[in-house]
């Protein structure tokens, strides 16, 4: 054989097709070319527990599909989009390009969905304790991309420069001017002055459509990878089990066959909900004007909305300490529980979990409602 | 207008009859789709040698079956009557004195469909695999006859044909330019949710050679029937009125302003979860092992999601009508519409169901919103008229009455121009805003120029010379009048909320 090509590894042979199918003959043309028969080993490796909690393992796919349909949707919405007349390209984006309304609406609606899959695959994730070591540095990059997917939705939700888009992110910003010292410095740069104007569209844009999709792609390289070489996280319960009734899904062959139909459903799902309740436009944005009545953020901003709402005046930084603090408890939470099986520590972080999640859907439907 | 009014707040009557038909839907299209299964599975586990082991399986899948079809079927069954005779009484009555034998006949073989189904359940241990293949088929038959029958009535209501109020032809009227092609695309969307039913119960077998195999077995139903369908969508689209496919394919600009997109949107859902279904279908036929019931449901439910964008379409088609050509929404026949001086008499004197003293023009103006919009609209629910008259003056509510059924989504509006006016005071009390009825006509009558006053006084019956002479000539007035090129924008300026 000549020296140029590398010979297929036995292993392969023992698994690939015969070399007269047509199939067979590709891949082994292919791994003649290219040595990356280690490489496929080591994504076959990846595989996935199987036990009456299992259903909680396909929302972080899930959530990347969502990503994905944003990716897509949003390039077509960049089309069209100019940050030169914002609301007039969001308005013939609506009125004159067909299907333009339904692919806005639908890159709202994932985007919300993924926010709603993240929130869930963070808590399903810290329930099942997969956080603790070795496995801190997955958390931390989970954490990583929720923020960034909320800076998304935060700076996205500008872009259309409507009335509710505009007071919206005025509100917001003029929050985070209230942080101490860096505050106002941090505001005025995301800003581009004292007030929002379409000069914010200039930072804003870059920013959404860019910077933070980098940095979502990257950091979500990483988690992935974590994953791969640490392997799928095993709840106490089904560790605690003897070898032989352990059962487990190889990820690439059997989950992820399981998993691609959920994608679809939930890209039906989409067009559903986009066909019954459309994403509207306000009336463009008007700095002079004062704010539309009874003006909220999106729900998943409902929580420090109304922690800032429930202290007054003077107390104002209580909620902003509170809602300061709780992204810093959630990164110390693999350095406070870190052993198995589940100890009394342990039980505690569980314990303040619950806490969280009961007190964050109180104070969404209380902000919704009120 | 001769019977009482359903006012149901938020939703609205027609969306409680969507939302109960659509259900009904889910589960009749599995009632019928599920007996075909059933029967060709029964024949199957006959020739297989590990036939016993799949008639287990096919126990199940009849135990789920027999429960969610006859205990929800029959519940959403009759709360369609239920709901539809409340929002639209005189529609009801129509379907009811035409097809009285068809209804019969429905009665007939529901009664025979449960029969034979208990039959073939309860007769599982102890009938011979001969007799149970016979049950089987023959409540396949039987059902599928349930739905030969109502789809003639369902189709009548979009495109009635040849049918009129003069000829009454019960034949034409169910034999329908719709009743073929929407049997066909019923039937094969029923052996697709057969199937997919068959692969939700599939999911739980333990054997893995067997598992596979049935959800082999089950995907053959599947794909096959979603790949077929839209061909019969086409031929369904071939036989709609004019103005129905007119609806679907654009459009229109509504009266919120911004294009009512949610029809196509409709279509579109029912085309992705199409192609959604055979590719899910695929996906689960190259490794059947790897299905699980989470899955499983899943593809099941994108069947609902598509059924539901079809459903909603076929009815939105239908504006402005219940009977297509025949009856408008609200509850206006046609054929009486087509007479000017019927349409501009005084409405309340003709509706039988209202209060009989009514001094305020504010309350006559709620009982005409109640007796004429409520059947699609609500207040500030769904298609609210809150947010549809946000940028409403007096004067322009008056005009739209007039004109609104021009754009081809609205029925025509009865009554005088005094109640036009009375319903708009009312329209814009929901802003809280105070705009006497009789002062809305004065501003009708001030602010129109003199000619575009004498046509509407003339149509409301009223004596030409009546204007007075200090009218001034004021042509910007009547830029607010509902129409451009299209009869359909009523959008004012960009400033509008777009839905």
């Amino acid at each position: 054989m000549d020296d140029r090509f590398v010979p297929v590894p036995k292993e392969a042979e023992d698994r690939l097709p015969p070399e007269s199918s047509a199939s067979g003959k590709l891949l082994r043309y292919l791994l003649r070319r290219l040595p990356v028969w280690p490489l496929i080993a080591f994504f076959a490796k990846k595989k996935v527990p199987q036990h009456k909690h299992s259903a909680w393992y396909t929302l972080g796919g899930i959530a990347m599909f969502f990503f994905m349909v944003q990716v897509i949707t949003g390039v077509l919405l960049m089309i069209y989009y100019n940050p030169g007349s914002p609301w007039q390209s969001v308005q013939r984006i609506v009125m004159e390009i067909p299907f333009g309304g339904l692919i806005r609406s639908i890159h709202h609606w994932s985007a919300n969905l993924m926010i709603l899959t993240l929130c869930l695959h963070m808590f399903s994730t810290f329930f099942m304790k997969a956080y603790r070591p070795p496995r801190e540095i997955t958390w931390l990059t989970g954490l990583a991309l929720f923020g960034i997917t909320l800076t998304l939705g935060f700076s996205g939700y500008l872009l259309p420069w409507d009335d509710l888009s505009f007071f919206a992110t005025r509100i917001g910003i003029s929050e985070m001017d209230k942080i101490p010292i860096i505050g106002p410095w941090m505001g005025g740069i995301l800003r581009g002055g004292p007030d929002v104007t379409v000069e914010t569209i200039g930072r804003f844009y870059p920013l959404h459509v860019v910077v933070l999709p980098l940095a979502l792609i990257g950091i979500l390289g990483l988690h992935l990878l974590l994953i791969q070489v640490q392997g799928v996280s095993e709840p106490d319960s089904f560790r605690a089990l003897p070898e032989e009734k352990k059962k487990y899904h190889k990820f690439f062959s059997e989950f992820l066959f399981a998993e691609i139909p959920i994608w679809l459903f939930m890209m039906g799902i989409l067009v559903l909900l986009s066909a019954m309740f459309p994403r509207g436009l306000m009336p463009e944005a008007d700095p002079g004007s004062a704010a539309p009545e009874g003006i909220k953020p999106e729900w998943y901003f409902m929580v420090p909305f109304q922690m800032l709402k429930i202290f007054p005046g003077a107390l104002e930084f209580v909620g902003m300490v509170i809602m300061g603090l709780l992204p810093l408890a959630f990164v110390a939470v693999p350095f406070i529980d870190r052993n198995v099986p589940e100890d009394a520590r342990g039980r505690l972080v569980a314990r303040a979990g619950i806490a969280v999640v009961l007190v964050a859907v109180a104070f969404t439907i209380w902000g919704w409602l009120s | 207008m001769n019977y009482p009014v359903w006012d149901l707040a938020f939703l609205g009557s027609g969306l409680v009859v969507a939302i109960i038909a659509t259900i009904h839907i889910f589960i009749s299209h599995f009632a019928i789709g599920g007996g075909i299964f059933l029967w060709v599975a029964e024949w199957w586990s006959g020739r297989e040698p590990d036939g016993a082991k799949i008639r287990e399986w096919l126990h199940k899948y009849a135990t789920f079956f027999l429960i969610y079809t006859t205990v929800f079927g029959a519940m959403t069954g009759v709360g369609i009557w239920f709901a539809i005779q409340l929002a639209s009484a005189e529609g009801t009555s129509l379907l009811i004195h035409q097809f009285v034998f068809v209804w019969a006949s429905e009665w007939v073989l529901f009664l025979g469909e449960l029969t034979v189904l208990y039959l073939y359940y309860y007769g599982w241990k102890t009938n011979s695999p001969r007799l149970q293949l016979w049950l089987a088929g023959l409540y396949a038959l039987i059902s599928w006859g349930s739905l030969f029958a109502i789809n003639g009535i369902l189709t009548f209501m979009l495109t009635p044909g040849d049918w009129n109020t003069q000829n009454l032809d019960i034949a034409a009227g169910f034999f329908n330019p719709g009743f073929w092609p929407s049997l066909f695309i019923r039937t094969l969307v029923m052996i697709l949710l057969g199937g997919l039913g068959g692969m939700v119960i599939a999911s739980r077998i333990e054997n893995e050679e067997l598992k596979e195999k049935t959800i082999r077995f089950c995907v053959k139903f599947v794909i096959p029937a979603a790949i077929l369908t839209p061909f019969f969508a086409v031929w369904y689209w071939t036989v709609l009125p004019a103005s129905a496919s007119k609806l679907i394919e654009g459009g229109v600009v509504g009266v919120g302003g911004g294009r009512m997109e949610a029809i196509t949107a409709y279509f579109l859902t029912a085309v992705v979860a199409g192609a959604m279904i055979v590719l899910a279908s695929t996906v689960v036929y190259l490794k059947p092992k790897a299905l699980t019931m989470m899955t499983a449901i899943a593809i099941f439910l994108i069947g609902m999601t598509g059924i539901t964008g079809a459903e909603f379409v076929r009815e939105m088609a239908r504006k402005p009508f219940v009977i297509h050509g025949v009856l408008y929404s609200n509850s206006l026949w046609k054929n009486k519409a087509a007479d000017p001086d019927y349409l501009a008499q005084p409405y309340l004197e003709k509706a039988k169901w209202h209060p009989s003293e009514m001094p305020s023009s504010l309350e006559r103006g709620e009982w005409l919103f109640r007796l004429q919009c409520i059947s699609c609209h609500t207040r500030d629910g769904y298609r609210a008229m809150k947010k549809r008259t946000a940028s409403w003056s007096g004067n322009f509510g008056v005009k739209w009455f007039e004109r609104m059924h021009e754009q081809g989504v609205m029925p025509p509006f009865e009554g005088s121009l005094e109640d036009r006016a009375a319903l708009t005071e009312y329209l814009l009390s929901l802003h809280g805003k105070k705009e006497n009825a009789a002062d809305i006509l004065k501003a009708v009558e001030a602010e129109l120029n003199a000619e575009k006053t004498k046509m509407i006084l003339q149509e409301a019956g009223r004596v030409p010379d009546a204007i007075p002479p200090e009218i001034p000539d004021n042509p910007e007035a009547v830029k607010d009048v509902p129409a451009d090129e299209n009869g359909m924008d009523v959008q004012k300026d960009n400033k509008e909320v777009l839905q």
